[in-house]
């Protein structure tokens, strides 16, 4: 039972038990086979804060006309909040009361929440239904049920959230957050969906020469030099590494139709590969 | 700071972030601080071995609780601790049912909860109780009442848990830095790892008898190292690295009764890593 003073689980590869998990030899034998999809025909679609909910009924209204009308016909989807400038106004004042990463991520987290609600209030005739970060395991059961499951964006991180090299605003947001769990269901696909066009080559808002990309690839976006970029920079590191997700897509959602064509396989917006 | 502004579509509240995006990158440079704040700067967080020191049953965990009962009186201390072997056996389970990696993020805390409960049970006579998530802004309550936290490990980023930049295919946070990133917000005056090895060493003291005990090393250097196998997650480091409000943790042998009381006074008994952002 007890070898080298420690007690053994019977069966299991010693090498395995001996090293710590920090050892390159146990992380290289524990390599991953092929992971299984958990819910490969979702997809899971971000509705932004600051581009959409902070629009109030003008942008929200269409936009979710044409979500329930894909569901409808027979597109199956989860929806994820973004915050938006509420929570950029809490970010700042954590900020200048000089407050920790964990503690900002935490504070960043109440916003989304919010959002989610109201998406849900506005879409509970049609199924719409929250679903919070302990539920995600109800995934089949509310989408079975034909409801509309709704989320926040962001990952539930919070005081967990990490420092990073520069600069004390959490890395993980609604992005990092919604792009996670589509890696994790291995979703049909990914959509965030913005007030813009896609990527620019600067924020179009405050620079009318930037220029539209409509294709392009993470790596390149994170070795140009671009100071601005439309989506969370942790998002296009994580899908250089990720299984499951490799592309993004990012449509405007004040234009009609585009939702939709995207929600079809059609190259609306910007795509982002790995 | 509560002005609202219209006038391009969307309601911004008067903010200095008002309209950006918080992707750019002299945005984030121009939101540090040098003084960023602690939540409870006068604990020290234990972070206690799963495989190093619970699998080794009694003769190894009486002890330590016994030097932490005695200890409690005058340290301010919260317990963390790891999975050990069935930790390890979770993940050779479910790497082999193909589970994505958010799926063993989210279930590998499950034996550490064990182990939490074993400590919490054995502290209980001394005022060992279980320390959950939810009750993160409650601490001040226990400690205040004298009483010694016990929590997990295993920061709760479940099935958002990121992919790995080591190889394989295993989650790169594990117990360690979700410790260290219980204690960053707390701004901990110390963050101590109880293992059964007296430090980091240049080789496996096991296999090379030659091997050298590292005193002190910036994270960033032990990094560079990239030795096999440590006793610390590399997670860590990395964490470490950019941490604002603890700059530096220390490796302990805790099979030498001495040493934790010694270190939360301060000493070098085991490996002190430090963020090459330490003064």
């Amino acid at each position: 039972m007890k070898k080298d003073g420690k007690i053994w689980i019977d069966g299991m590869d010693n090498a395995l038990s001996d090293q710590s998990l920090s050892g390159h030899a146990i992380r290289e034998q524990l390599a991953a086979r092929d992971t299984v999809a958990v819910l490969p025909d979702v997809w899971v679609i971000k509705i932004g804060g600051q581009s959409v909910m902070d629009r109030g009924r003008a942008a929200v209204y269409p936009i979710l006309e044409e979500l329930v009308a894909a569901k409808k016909n027979g597109v199956n989807f989860i929806l994820a909040a973004g915050g938006g400038t509420r929570a950029r106004h809490v970010y700042s004042l954590g900020l200048d009361l000089n407050m920790p990463t964990g503690m900002l991520a935490r504070l960043g987290a109440s916003v989304p929440v919010q959002n989610a609600r109201m998406l849900q209030i506005l879409t509970a005739k049609h199924g719409g239904i929250m679903c919070y970060p302990e539920e995600l395991e109800k995934l089949p059961f509310f989408l079975n049920a034909g409801c509309l499951p709704i989320t926040s964006g962001m990952p539930p991180n919070e005081f967990w959230e990490k420092s990073q090299a520069e600069g004390l605003i959490p890395a993980n947001r609604t992005d990092a957050g919604v792009y996670l769990m589509a890696e994790f269901l291995g979703a049909k696909g990914v959509l965030y969906i913005k007030d813009e066009d896609g990527l620019y080559t600067d924020d179009p808002k405050k620079n009318p020469d930037a220029e539209f990309i409509p294709e392009t690839t993470a790596s390149e976006l994170l070795n140009n030099g671009q100071d601005d970029l439309i989506v969370e920079r942790v998002v296009l590191e994580y899908m250089m590494r990720g299984d499951h997700i490799k592309k993004l897509q990012i449509v405007n959602g004040l234009k009609q139709g585009q939702i939709t064509a995207a929600l079809n396989g059609e190259d609306v917006g910007t795509i982002i590969r790995a | 700071m509560s002005e609202l502004v219209k006038g391009d579509g969307r309601t911004h509240i008067s903010s200095g972030l008002m309209r950006e995006s918080l992707v750019s990158r002299r945005l984030l440079k121009e939101t540090d601080s040098a003084s960023v704040k602690s939540m409870v700067p006068d604990v020290n967080m234990i972070c206690v071995g799963g495989r190093s020191i619970m699998d080794r049953g009694a003769e190894a965990i009486i002890p330590l609780v016994d030097t932490i009962a005695k200890l409690n009186g005058n340290h301010r201390m919260v317990i963390g601790v790891g999975g050990g072997a069935r930790a390890r056996h979770t993940y050779s389970i479910g790497i082999d049912l193909g589970l994505p990696i958010g799926g063993l993020a989210r279930i590998v805390g499950g034996v550490e909860e064990n182990n939490r409960d074993i400590l919490q049970f054995l502290l209980a006579p001394h005022g060992g109780i279980t320390f959950v998530k939810d009750h993160f802004q409650d601490l001040q309550l226990f400690l205040k009442n004298g009483m010694i936290p016990v929590c997990i490990g295993q920061p709760p980023y479940h099935f958002w848990e990121p992919p790995s930049l080591e190889a394989g295919q295993l989650p790169d946070n594990g117990p360690d830095t979700g410790l260290f990133l219980m204690a960053e917000v707390m701004g901990a005056m110390s963050v101590i790892y109880v293992k059964d090895v007296d430090g980091i060493y240049t080789e496996d003291p096991q296999k090379n008898p030659d091997a050298e005990l590292i005193r002190e090393i910036t994270a960033k250097e032990l990094l560079k190292m990239d030795l096999p196998d440590m006793p610390i997650e590399r997670e860590l480091l990395r964490t470490l690295e950019n941490a604002r409000t603890v700059h530096q943790i220390q490796v302990i042998n805790g099979l030498k009764i001495d040493n934790l009381e010694r270190a939360l006074n301060g000493e070098l008994v085991g490996t002190i890593v430090k963020s090459s952002r330490a003064k």
